[in-house]
């Protein structure tokens, strides 16, 4: 095995698990039309193998951090390299297994798309970018891959470019994350002018140069160097507000719902399971730099997020924007968990959510291709997307519903799931984080609680809807031509399945302590067993139970309270909060009244500063041309007339005539005799 | 003043009154009788210049050649010719004043010129011989026309004849002119 | 005697009435006599000169031929006299001036 010989040198395997994607998208692109499935499963299954290779070398054991000079700019070396250690295999492997099954479910789900090729191409390119990424062990390394992963969600979002919503999708994605890119930008900065380096580990590592500067009355020292305090929260903020924009936290949120315009295994893979989680992972990774006004920051927007986007995908009734608001959701528990310092229990969470979120992804994108495959048999034309369309598919498509059951109890905590453990960890460590502060913190946990309960009630209103009672649009008679997908898709959906469980985290399926995951993060091994273990739990699923009865009840006869949607709450829920409408009128609006402004400005300082100038050159013009014509011109023409009167003179001496002739010479003669006399 | 001065300036003042005339006279014909006048008063002059063959042909070539020819030419030529010979216009244009006033220059550069110059000084004179009265004028220009000045004679001779014919074609009727 | 200063003044008086008869006249016949008048002019000059060279005779033997001359010259000139007539209608030198350009 030729994995031996790297064994002294894991960061080449890294590498290579890194490259490997890049050389698809690579070959893929420069081969013909059409391939590519083969060459992208089969190197991001090595990818996957590698990842899994490093993930027993390194979990829990020996970090390995390996770099080799970049390139320097004065005296300053920056250094490239690789870093490993438990939170990197960790993502590693999460990525490319989870990209590993996406490939196979999206061959299936692709098969007929005539760019196919491309898709995979820009697969590959994600792949390499968030290896790239996770991997990494400068911030200007990170920044880098950062920005390809944009650019390639760009790609993937507006894969169906010829949809003018999709490229609308694209760019608004775009645009959103580059403000996120600017606040990073900022904080590299501010670090690199603080710190003279950029590499994570002299930097965030144990005894870095972030933990051993110290406050000395308001200056940030460290070493000789010292700035103002109030910097390194600027540099918090600064790197918080790129993570926002990827993870796509509350101001920031808007282009993830749009983001499903993409295919639904790259919304699977990309914003729900790996890309949104790059957000948090940044904030993991540089978790030292946050001071804790910055931390505080973070606990109201992420619990404000997560609350939103659960009031929101109560009433959304496209399946994928319920998922995607879902996502939303699930990421302002895991950033309002860092804020309050659950740094374990956040990248637990991150690592379920990524299993049971991409699950729910691709049961709903199963559901959506054959409900597609349905229209386009019958020419029968709805939308296949509408919650509200759809019924009755529990009996036609069982791996699907049962799939999409078990990721939604793992979603909403119930036991025996995987969620279950990682929610569950984030609700306790709230409850204590609040406990342990008095006053107005005592909302935040029961916010979190409330929001979990929204939680079950939109993501089991979308499994009644769509797979009990009846469905709208599908006659009864026709339903038997609806079935499970082809086998792979549903294999992979069973494969998910089982990452739900609690069994792959944890023997124990009732407390997250006994998580393998959760142990590897935790720095401060004992924690002091406090009531709320079995507290906060508990509340969660009794409320939740309640919701889903209630849910059935409500959803399986059908009958949907019509009353409800005259309320101004479920306007605003409908709306998503109004956000898109708010940011149209605050900022689309502001900025067309300053281009208005502006334009006054242009219009009448600088145009008439211009025109003044144009008045004023036509003035001098004027003159000059006056000046041209008559003096140079008068001077020209006079000099022609004066020779034309010259010559017309001495033309009368040529007229033919003998006696002229004769004058003329004898004028001569007779000034030459003058001339001679008097001289 | 004796009687030889006075025949000398009467003949000179002939000459130059009846040229003016001849100049001014808007009659062609009378003003061509009145050119006689002045060519022989012009062959006295010369007799007074002790040039008597030379007076003798001016008389003949003048009287007998350019005289008759012209008159001939009148005569023979058409009639429009004849009236158009007739006076055409009144009295002086602008340009005689330029003629005049040219002609006059010249009249004062010429006399200044004669008057300066000391002619009874010239070298050449001191050493001359000059003719007498009682030469035979005649005699010796027979003598220099046959040695001295024959080749000259020879060539006026071929070139006369040139003349009578190129004249005589000239003067064709309805001839290519 | 008669001062050799005396002749030559009345030349000079003929030779510039001759001119004014070429530069004024309208008539190319009054034209033409007024060039026998400066050819006769010069021949005065001629035989005036020549009384005080009685060796080689040049003033009367060059008087002799400046007359000959003159007479040819008068015939061939009335010859292009009656060509210009038939020509161009008229015999005023002035209304002659095909020479121009």
């Amino acid at each position: 095995m030729e994995g031996i010989n790297f064994t002294e040198n894991r960061s080449l395997v890294a590498l290579l698990a890194a490259i490997l994607p890049l050389f698809s998208f690579v070959f893929i692109l420069s081969s013909k039309k059409g391939g590519g499935a083969s060459v992208a499963l089969s190197t991001i299954t090595l990818s996957f193998l590698l990842s899994m290779y490093l993930f027993l070398q390194i979990w829990n054991l020996e970090p390995e951090h390996k770099q080799i000079s970049w390139f320097i700019i004065g005296n300053v070396q920056f250094y490239a390299g690789v870093l490993l250690n438990n939170l990197s295999v960790l993502m590693m492997v999460l990525v490319t297994g989870i990209s590993v099954l996406v490939h196979i479910y999206s061959r299936e789900y692709m098969k007929n798309d005539p760019n196919i090729h491309r898709y995979w191409a820009y697969l590959g390119l994600f792949c390499f970018s968030m290896l790239g990424l996770v991997i990494s062990d400068s911030l200007l390394l990170i920044y880098l891959f950062w920005e390809l992963v944009g650019f390639s969600s760009y790609l993937l979002i507006g894969f169906w470019f010829s949809k003018h919503t999709a490229s609308q999708a694209a760019k608004k994605a775009f645009i959103m994350n580059r403000i996120g890119d600017l606040g990073f930008l900022t904080g590299i900065m501010i670090i690199y002018t603080k710190f003279q380096t950029l590499d994570l580990h002299s930097l965030f590592g144990e005894g870095g140069l972030i933990s051993t500067s110290t406050f000395e009355s308001n200056f940030w020292i460290s070493g000789s160097q010292q700035m103002p305090a109030i910097w390194l929260s600027i540099a918090g903020f600064a790197f918080f507000l790129g993570a926002m924009a990827k993870s796509a936290q509350f101001p920031l949120h808007t282009w993830l719902p749009d983001a499903m315009e993409g295919p639904t295994s790259v919304s699977s893979l990309i914003h729900a399971a790996t890309m949104v989680a790059a957000g948090v992972f940044l904030i993991a990774r540089i978790y030292p730099v946050f001071d804790p006004l910055v931390l505080d920051v973070m606990v109201w927007i992420g619990a404000f997020t997560a609350f939103m986007a659960a009031t929101i995908a109560l009433t959304q009734n496209d399946i994928k924007r319920i998922l995607a608001y879902s996502t939303i959701s699930q990421l302002g528990f895991m950033v309002m968990a860092l804020g309050i310092g659950a740094y374990s229990e956040s990248i637990f969470h991150l690592t379920t959510h990524a299993f049971f979120k991409c699950l729910l992804f691709l049961a709903a994108g199963s559901v959506i291709h054959q409900l597609h495959h349905y229209c386009v048999r019958n020419s029968h034309d709805f939308d296949y997307q509408d919650i509200r369309l759809m019924g009755g598919l529990r009996k036609r498509m069982p791996i699907a519903f049962w799939g999409m059951c078990i990721a939604s109890a793992a979603l909403v905590g119930l036991p025996l799931t995987s969620g279950f453990l990682s929610k569950d960890s984030i609700l306790i460590s709230a409850f204590e984080w609040a406990a342990a502060r008095e006053g107005i913190f005592i909302v935040l946990p029961w916010l979190m609680v409330l929001t979990s309960w929204l939680t079950a009630f939109y993501i089991f209103r979308l499994i009644f809807k769509v797979f009990f009672s009846e469905s709208r649009e599908i006659k009864t008679d026709k339903m038997m031509q609806i079935s499970d997908s082809p086998g792979q898709m549903t294999y992979v959906l069973l494969i998910l399945s089982f990452f739900c469980t609690f069994i792959v985290f944890s023997v124990n399926p009732a407390t997250f302590e006994a998580s393998w995951l959760w142990k590897g993060f935790q720095v401060t091994s004992i924690k002091e067993i406090s009531i709320f273990h079995w507290l906060a739990p508990l509340i969660l699923n009794l409320g939740a139970f309640a919701l889903i009865l209630i849910t059935y009840s409500i959803y399986v006869p059908g009958r949907e309270p019509k009353l409800m949607q005259d309320t101004w709450l479920y306007r605003i829920s409908n709306r998503e909060w109004f956000f898109n409408e708010i940011y149209n009128f605050v900022l689309i609006r502001s900025i067309e009244k300053l281009s208005l402004l502006t334009y006054g400005f242009d219009r009448i300082i600088i145009d008439g500063i211009v025109n003044r100038m144009a008045a004023l050159t036509q003035t001098i013009s004027v003159i000059s041309d006056w000046f041209d014509r008559k003096i140079i011109d008068g001077l020209v023409n006079s000099t022609g007339s004066l020779s034309r009167y010259i010559g017309r003179f001495f033309r009368n001496f040529q007229s033919g005539r003998l006696q002229h002739y004769l004058t003329t010479m004898l004028l001569v003669v007779l000034s030459f005799f003058i001339l001679s006399y008097l001289i | 003043m004796g009687e030889e001065q006075i025949i000398f300036y009467f003949f000179a003042a002939s000459v130059l009154i009846s040229a003016l005339c001849v100049v001014v006279m808007k009659n062609l014909v009378r003003s061509i009788f009145l050119f006689f006048v002045s060519l022989f008063s012009l062959a006295a002059l010369y007799l007074f210049a002790l040039a008597d063959f030379i007076a003798l042909a001016q008389v003949v070539i003048y009287a007998g050649g350019v005289l008759v020819l012209m008159l001939f030419a009148f005569m023979l030529s058409n009639r429009e010719l004849l009236n158009s010979l007739k006076p055409a216009g009144s009295g002086f244009k602008v340009n005689h004043f330029a003629g005049i006033l040219i002609s006059l220059l010249f009249l004062f550069i010429l006399v200044t010129v004669i008057v300066k110059t000391d002619l009874n000084q010239l070298d050449w004179m001191q050493e001359s011989v000059p003719i007498h009265v009682n030469d035979n004028s005649t005699h010796q220009i027979g003598i220099h026309t046959m040695t001295a000045y024959l080749l000259p004679f020879e060539i006026l001779s071929v070139f006369l004849m040139m003349v009578l014919i190129g004249a005589a074609h000239l003067a064709r009727k309805g001839g290519r002119a | 005697m008669i001062p050799l200063s005396h002749f030559m003044l009345i030349s000079a008086g003929l030779f510039c009435i001759g001119l004014f008869a070429v530069l004024t006249r309208r008539n190319a016949i009054q034209v033409l006599i007024g060039i026998e008048f400066m050819i006769n002019a010069a021949v005065l000059n001629f035989v005036a000169f020549g009384k005080y060279d009685k060796i080689s005779g040049g003033g009367q033997m060059f008087a002799l031929f400046a007359i000959v001359l003159a007479a040819a010259g008068v015939a061939v000139a009335l010859a292009i006299i009656l060509n210009v007539y038939k020509y161009f209608k008229s015999i005023d030198p002035s209304k002659t001036n095909t020479l121009k350009d």
